[in-house]
């Protein structure tokens, strides 16, 4: 059976965003908290894989202990265990921090055939951590694919790159960060709800693993926020005038002005 | 005492709002303007288990707690009403007086279907000659053998066009009042059951409204639903649960304008500033916002009573003529706020205004909530 992980992590709702002016983080308490929206389609490709292939999906996340209600939620979308990995220790962790404890978490479950992220947070945007995880575990990692099928231990796949396809073709275990829009996340069914209230969710603190002391979010992570501000592009709508010739022209002075301009020089 | 809603309710909340956000806002406006109830949106509607919120597990229900139920009807009203309105009929005056009632082999027969929303459920009970008045029901079951055979007509029927089981109030013998009269389950493929023409009406276009006709139906006795002359007191009782839905749909209503008026009255400038900033439009943002709460704090405490065992037919009176006074006077507010604009069908204010209207109307009127809500305090029951 393919051990199927889908990692995501729980974000405030856009629209309650706010930020603490003296330290610049995001204000976290009583707020509206939902699954991070581009993760619903990792777990989307989760549940999909379960209709065809013989796999135990899991969701992992980690985050305070108020982060089981986004596990709670992927459960009711029919995702079979979830495991939350949560202590103090873990507080304030960025994403290097959070990659090597998730990397000790897979260490510590051993079992794993395909990991499965979505592209970035809502609430910090790097998308890093994908990438990171696949370097600490040592395992391939493909985005952007929209076609796929698993023969044994071998996973096929078509994915995006550019303007052109890749076939790829490659050995179990290995992640998948998927990208925006890749599929339409399934409606949540009040059974679904009901039956992942039921579910008992497996704890993952500091001392289950076997973390090296450099693992402590709070004193140990290298990023640094100095400052959050809010940016607002500026923009200015302006009517040019004249014939498509002299538009043409006004437009290429602007650019100049500004410094974009490309002198281009054909194929 | 404790005001917050759990997890569990809270999950469900978002997740029918943004299922009613995806699934029913686009089609909201059309049935409303086509007067058409919406099979594909029934098709949706089984894929979340709404038409089985309920009902046991067993069945293929979701078997949840009532004020979950309160949560699932209100957001799904605040985004489509007759969407709200088919739903909550079939679950709460439809499938529940079968489990509620029902014997083994009646649940056995109906409820997998009723849970899943394979067969959609109406209850029918007023007639030309009795709406308030209950007990004045004409329509005739006569025994017969092992059968009653059941003439009549029924009007005003919720689901009347889509619904393949069918709760009927009929007297079984003449007698004057509320004695003499059974509840049966007709289904829509016996022989002499004619459905009227859909009605055209005021709101709720998206839901079917029918008449029906029986013309010698034949019962069998194992559709009779409970003891044959408990059935006003299965009505009256069903109805108790009914009008939790209904007020929970007028809360939904309420909701919806008054989400729109806050949006609206921010945004809209006249004299150089915000409709917003003047007292005369943000007193009547206060007064929404605190009639919505107060309604949906009693349409809880209904449910809350109901799941506690405990008598509930006070309060789910009260609920029922509070969030409907409530949501009729705030969809016309909502109106006023947006002007001219809020009386054009551009925007879905007026939909929400006539939408509202009714429910003061069906599963009793405003003027009986009040008779009942009398009756208990006067009764002792302060
Ligand atoms: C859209 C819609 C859907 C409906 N769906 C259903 C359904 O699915 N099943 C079903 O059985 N019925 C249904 N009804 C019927 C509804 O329940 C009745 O219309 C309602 O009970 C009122 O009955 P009536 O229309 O005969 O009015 P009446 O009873 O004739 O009332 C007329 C007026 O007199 C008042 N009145 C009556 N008696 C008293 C009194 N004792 N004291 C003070 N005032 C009184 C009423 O409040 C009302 O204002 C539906 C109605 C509508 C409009």
């Amino acid at each position: 059976m393919l051990e199927v992980y889908v990692l995501i992590k729980q974000v405030p709702k856009s629209h309650s965003l706010r930020i603490d002016k003296s330290s610049g983080a995001l204000i976290r308490e009583n707020i509206e908290n939902i699954i991070n929206p581009d993760d619903l389609y990792a777990l989307e490709l989760a549940l999909t894989l379960k209709e065809s292939y013989d796999a135990h999906t899991v969701v992992m996340t980690m985050g305070p202990p108020q982060a089981e209600s986004a596990l709670r939620e992927a459960l009711a979308m029919g995702i079979d265990d979830a495991v939350l990995i949560s202590d103090p220790q873990f507080a304030y962790s960025d994403t290097l921090q959070t990659t090597l404890v998730i990397k000790e978490a897979f260490e510590y479950l051993k079992r794993y055939d395909l990991l499965i992220t979505g592209s970035e947070t809502s609430d910090s945007s790097t998308g890093q951590v994908p990438y990171q995880l696949s370097e600490a575990l040592d395992i391939p990692l493909i985005t952007d694919i929209f076609e796929y099928k698993i023969e044994g231990r071998n996973f096929y796949c078509q994915r995006n790159f550019g303007h052109e396809s890749q076939n790829i073709q490659v050995e179990l275990p290995i992640m998948l960060r998927v990208r925006r829009h890749f599929n339409k996340p399934r409606h949540v069914p009040l059974l679904g709800i009901k039956k992942a209230f039921e579910k008992k969710i497996k704890i993952i603190d500091f001392n289950t693993l076997n973390c090296p002391d450099y693992l402590d979010g709070c004193n140990k992570s290298p990023t640094i926020v100095v400052k959050t501000e809010k940016f607002i592009p500026k923009r200015k709508n302006q009517f040019i005038e004249g014939t498509i010739k002299e538009q043409a022209e006004f437009i290429k002075n602007v650019m100049k002005e500004n410094g974009i301009e490309r002198q281009w020089t054909g194929i | 005492m404790n005001f917050q809603l759990t997890e569990k309710q809270k999950l469900i909340r978002r997740r029918i709002r943004t299922f009613s956000e995806d699934f029913l806002a686009p089609v909201a406006p059309i049935i409303d303007r086509e007067l058409k109830f919406s099979w594909e949106t029934a098709r949706e509607l089984k894929k979340i288990n709404a038409w089985g919120i309920q009902l046991p597990q067993k069945y293929g229900g979701a078997e949840l707690d009532s004020i979950s139920y309160a949560i699932c009807i209100e957001e799904i009203a605040r985004v489509c009403a007759s969407t709200a309105l088919n739903v909550t009929v079939h679950n709460s005056v439809g499938a529940f007086p079968i489990y509620k009632w029902g014997t083994e082999k009646q649940k056995e027969k109906y409820l997998y279907d009723l849970a899943s929303g394979n067969k959609i459920a109406a209850f029918t009970w007023t007639e030309p000659n009795a709406g308030s008045d209950a007990g004045g029901i004409e329509s005739l079951a006569i025994e017969e053998d092992d059968k009653f055979i059941l003439n009549g007509s029924k009007i005003f029927v919720t689901n009347g066009g889509v619904a393949s089981i069918i709760l009927v109030g009929a007297k079984y013998q003449k007698s004057d009042g509320n004695h003499g009269i059974g509840t049966f389950i007709v289904e829509k493929e016996m022989d002499g059951l004619e459905i009227g023409d859909t009605e055209d009406k005021l709101g709720m276009r998206g839901s079917s409204t029918t008449s029906l006709y029986f013309h010698d139906i034949e019962i069998p006795k194992t559709n009779i639903l409970g003891r044959l002359d408990d059935g006003f007191k299965i009505a009256m009782k069903t109805l108790n649960v009914g009008r939790i839905g209904i007020a929970a749909q007028a809360v939904g209503i309420a909701q919806a304008a008054y989400e729109y008026s806050v949006k609206y009255a921010k945004g809209r400038i006249q004299f150089n500033k915000p409709i917003s900033q003047f007292e005369g439009i943000s007193f009547k943002l206060a007064d929404m916002a605190t009639d919505i709460d107060a309604a949906r704090l009693l349409v809880y405490k209904a449910a809350n009573f109901k799941d506690l065992n405990r008598p509930f037919a006070k309060e789910s009176a009260m609920c029922k003529y509070y969030a409907s006074k409530i949501a009729r006077e705030i969809t016309q507010k909502a109106i006023q706020i947006h002007g001219g604009y809020g009386y054009m069908k551009d925007l879905p204010l007026e939909r929400f205004y006539r939408d509202s209207k009714v429910t003061e109307i069906y599963e009793g009127t405003s003027e009986i909530m009040k008779l009942i809500i009398a009756q208990q305090i006067l009764r002792g029951d302060l």
